[in-house]
């Protein structure tokens, strides 16, 4: 029930947000509206709480927009210099260290938003996903583009995941270094 | 003072645009051009918001602040489907790949006959 109340809350205020102005006329449309939506539209029930880790969260925040600004950068760099063949590209397999479906939906909005890649296809049941990239021309480009994927991977699971699945994640990050390592 | 940061952040984000638009005619394939479309474009329109957000009064600049919310959580659902289904439909230029290692798991998939059957009723499992 209290999801439902959570929800109600955050349509309201997304409203009030929309129209701009504080007024009670306003607010108790929002809350019809939103009690509307939710009853409509019911969101599937989560199975564990959000974890609060705001300092982690506004460090994956600050993070992200850093990479949404290299990333325009380099993307409009690529475009002045690229010739006809256009830049080279590749497709890479990383593990997918949480099942949440929270941790995947950021992690996938998170890539998007990062240099030269998104996330292509996610497969829940290999715990694999597949990011597209550019700009891996030079050598063991495509490892350190795994290699940050992963990194922003651990950030959000820092972020978002339960503690279960951050010791699961910190498990997993080890062995694929292992694995990397010559 | 105000009027200087608004400037640079609006004419930062014209050339990102700009840039964007570029991409988009000189990149080969779609999935590149995908990247040209949503990253130097995200970036310019929410240079180009703050840019604004910082000469309105609060509450407008609440509501700039808003769109570039939605902004950013919707460009890369909108990446992942096109370029999934430009991967699916063939339209990827191979000579530009240095890997593709989605390849072999998905004709692995394709192999059996039928789809098979993937979390049900668009919720999460």
């Amino acid at each position: 029930m209290s999801h439902r109340v959570r929800q109600v809350f955050w349509l309201t205020v997304v409203w009030v947000l929309l129209w701009g102005t504080l007024r009670p006329a306003t607010i108790v449309g929002g809350v019809l509206v939103a009690v509307l939506v939710a009853w409509l539209f019911p969101l599937p029930p989560m199975r564990d709480p959000i974890p609060v880790r705001p300092l982690r969260l506004l460090s994956l925040a600050s993070f992200v927009a850093l990479d949404l600004l290299r990333s325009g950068v380099q993307i409009g760099w690529e475009t002045l210099r690229g010739g006809g063949r256009g830049p080279a590209a590749a497709i890479i397999a990383v593990p997918l260290l949480a099942h949440s479906a929270r941790v995947v939906a950021v992690l996938a909005g998170a890539v998007a938003l990062t240099p030269g890649s998104y996330v292509l296809q996610i497969d829940r049941t290999r715990a694999t996903f597949w990011v597209y990239a550019l700009g891996v021309g030079g050598d063991g480009a495509v490892e350190r583009v795994r290699r940050e994927v992963l990194v922003l991977q651990r950030k959000v699971i820092a972020a978002l995941g339960t503690a279960d699945e951050l010791a699961a994640s910190d498990r997993g990050l080890a062995a694929a270094r292992y694995r990397s390592a010559p | 003072m105000k009027d200087i940061v608004t400037s640079v952040l609006l004419l930062t984000g014209a050339a990102a645009s700009l840039l964007g638009a570029l991409g988009l005619v000189r990149f080969p394939d779609v999935p590149s051009r995908l990247q040209a479309a949503t990253k130097p474009q995200t970036l310019g329109l929410l240079l180009i918001l703050l840019g604004t957000a910082v000469q309105v009064e609060f509450e407008s600049a609440a509501t700039l602040l808003l769109v570039i919310l939605f902004q950013v959580i919707t460009a890369p659902v909108l990446s992942q489907i096109v370029g999934r289904s430009a991967y699916r439909s063939g339209t990827l230029r191979r000579d530009t790949l240095v890997v593709d290692e989605l390849a072999d798991p998905m004709a692995r998939d394709d192999d059996p006959p039928g789809p098979t059957p993937r979390g049900g009723g668009g919720g999460p499992s």
